[in-house]
Parts: structure tokens; sequence; C-alpha cells
């Protein structure tokens, strides 16, 4: 029997993933993509927004949607209705998506004359809050039914990303939401944090994120 | 659930590691965890089981070192031990501090041949 000896690691958890992100950023970056990570719990309006966005932004962006939201295709065969190019990630059951699954999507889209590259994460604040797929930019939605408590619940995802859609704010008069209080705690978290009030549905807010997001894209070539 | 995925990308990172030094078994993997890192210790614990099926860490056991949340006071320099993040100085009840300890989330090491 072999003798068993302690080997020292000492590595963080999310280092190694934390690589291949630095890996994946400067990958897109030299290719001229721009690549955004959208996150947000499940039913919040992502695939919705999206939708939006395209149809806003498709005479002026060539624009490509990597799916990795649930373990079907309904959600890409909507996006792929407005015309984008779209695949379906299948993650079996993954709770998030880390660096080299996204690789993998855009090799899978290839991305050679695209502007900008859209990830609609795994439904969940958790986990992606803590792996960072490579994206230059990183947006959540927050509906208003899912409550305005929610920054005080997932601090982590409210510190990590660049931009806030807050989502459904037609249906504002049916919840006890505090935009403010929501607007003041996600800041207090994140003080460069950009938000944008938005509802999806009804194309409201949607020209404001839409023009930021333009902006963004073309001014980091 | 959340644990699942988390605790599947440490297996994998383990697995490379027993690739490039020839380990042929792990006994023991040793993580840290810190109270303020968001990560449960009990759901690591759950998960652990499923996530290293079919793994060179299929029989081993699972070491869980809890970090705790420890913070400065800046203003009075007085430290304590932090349990939720928003969490007055109990010496001066200033809010104003300097994490000391409590975020980590590391493999720290195994037990192996
Ligand atoms: N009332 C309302 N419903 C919306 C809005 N945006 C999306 N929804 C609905 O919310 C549900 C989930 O939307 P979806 O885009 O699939 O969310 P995802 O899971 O985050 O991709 C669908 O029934 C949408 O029609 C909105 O602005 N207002
Ligand atoms: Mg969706
Ligand atoms: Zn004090």
């Amino acid at each position: 029997m072999e003798q068993l000896k302690v080997i020292e690691i000492q590595k963080n958890v999310y280092a190694k993933n934390d690589e291949e992100a630095a890996k994946v950023r400067a990958e897109v970056k030299q290719k001229g993509v721009y690549l955004m990570n959208l996150m947000s719990s499940p039913g919040s309006g992502k695939t919705t927004t999206l939708v939006r966005t395209i149809q806003h932004l498709k005479e002026k962006l060539n624009i490509g949607i990597i799916e990795a939201d649930i373990d079907s295709d309904v959600d890409a065969k909507t996006i792929a209705t407005t015309g984008a190019k779209v695949i379906q990630l299948h993650t079996g059951g993954m709770c998030h998506l880390d660096a080299n699954m996204t690789r993998q999507g855009l090799d899978i889209l290839e991305t050679d004359g695209l502007d900008l590259v859209v990830l609609e994460n795994i439904g969940n604040l958790v986990c992606p809050a803590s792996f960072d797929t490579g994206a230059t930019l990183n947006v959540m939605i927050l509906s208003v039914p899912e409550g305005d408590d929610k920054p005080l619940k997932y601090p982590k995802m409210f510190k990590v990303v660049d931009v806030l859609l807050i989502n459904k704010l037609d249906a504002i008069g049916y919840f006890d939401f505090d935009l403010n209080a929501v607007i003041e705690r996600a800041k207090a978290l994140n003080p460069n944090i950009v938000i944008f009030p938005m509802s999806a549905k009804l194309n409201q807010g949607i020209d404001a994120w839409c023009d930021w997001l333009e902006h963004a894209v073309k001014s980091s070539r | 659930m959340h644990e699942l995925g988390i605790m599947i990308h440490i297996v994998d990172q383990i697995e490379e590691i027993a690739k490039t030094q020839h380990l042929q078994h792990i006994d023991t993997l040793v993580l840290e965890v810190g109270e303020l890192s968001g990560i449960v210790p009990h759901y690591l614990e759950n998960v652990y089981p499923m996530a290293v099926e079919n793994s060179i860490l299929q029989h081993s056991k699972l070491q869980i070192h809890v970090i705790p949340g420890k913070v400065l006071c800046r203003d009075c320099h007085h430290v304590f031990h932090l349990v939720t993040p928003q969490q007055a100085c109990p010496k001066c009840q200033g809010n104003n501090h300097k994490l000391i300890s409590g975020q980590e989330f590391n493999i720290k090491e195994i037990v192996a041949y």
C-alpha cells in the first residue's frame, strides 16, 4: 500500500474559471465582437427583452444569440423569429455557464461578422454571479413580481453587473414594489451600476437601453 | 442545486490535478469555506456523493474548514465576528468596517497517493 500524502492546493475555487474567462474576453476583443452576458431569475423576461433589443438594433448591428436558459429549444425558436443568428446550448441541468461553455457556444455560433453576441444565461441569481463567462458586459434583469428586496438577498449579483434592467414595470400596480428603494439598494452595492426601468411586453423603456447598448458596442471598437 | 454545479466544477479541477501529478487514489478533499462566502457547507456535503460519482474522488471523504467572518472597525479598531453583512460594531455602534476574513472559498488540499 502506498503512502498517503497531503498535497497542498490552496486555490480559490473560482480562480481557474477566472483565468479562462480572461482568455475568452481577450479572444472576443481581438475578433471585434462585443459579448454581453444576460442574467436573471427564471421568467424575469430575458428572452422577451432580447427579442425587443434585436428588433430595435438589427438594422444597426449584426447580432448573435447563445441560448442557455433552459434545456429545450423554445427560447431559441422565439429568438429565431427575429431573424437573428441563434444557437441553443444544452447545459444538461447545470445552473450556470462558465467560461469554457461560453467559448463552446461562441465556436458553434461562428462569430465572424457579428458586432454583438448575447449570452442568455441560465435563470438563477446565485451561481452565474460567481462564474465569469468572459463577457465584456454583464447585465441582469430584475422584474417587478420578484420583489424590491432582491438586492438584499442576492448582493453578489448586483455587485458584479454593469447594467440593471428593471422589467415588467407595467405590472407595478399589482405588486408592493418600491422602484426607488431598488435603485437605492442597487447603487449602495454598486455605485457605478447603470439602471433602465422598462416593460419589455409593452416595448417601453427599450429605446433608452438600446441606445446605451449601441453606444457601448460602438465605442468599444 | 447551486452547490452541485459548483461541486462538479471542483471535481473537474481535482481530476486535472490528479492527472498531472499521476495520483491513483484520493482519500480526502479539504475545502475552506468562509462564513460570508454565500456557500453553505451543509449543502456541499449533501451533493458530494452525486458530484463525485465516477470520478477519482468517488470513495473520498469531504472535509470542510469553516473560516469565521471577521471585520475590523475602522472607527475604534475593535475586531469582531460578523454574521450578517449589515451589522454595527458592538463596541462603538459604527458601521465603517474592513473585512478581514470570511469570503474565502478555496480548495485547500487533498490527501492522496
Ligand atoms: N407583464 C409583463 N410580462 C412580461 C414582461 N416581459 C416578459 N413578460 C412575460 O414573462 C414571462 C417570461 O418571460 P421570458 O422572456 O420567457 O423570461 P426568461 O425566462 O427570463 O427568458 C412571459 O410570459 C413573458 O410574456 C413585461 O415587461 N411585462
Ligand atoms: Mg428565456
Ligand atoms: Zn467600533
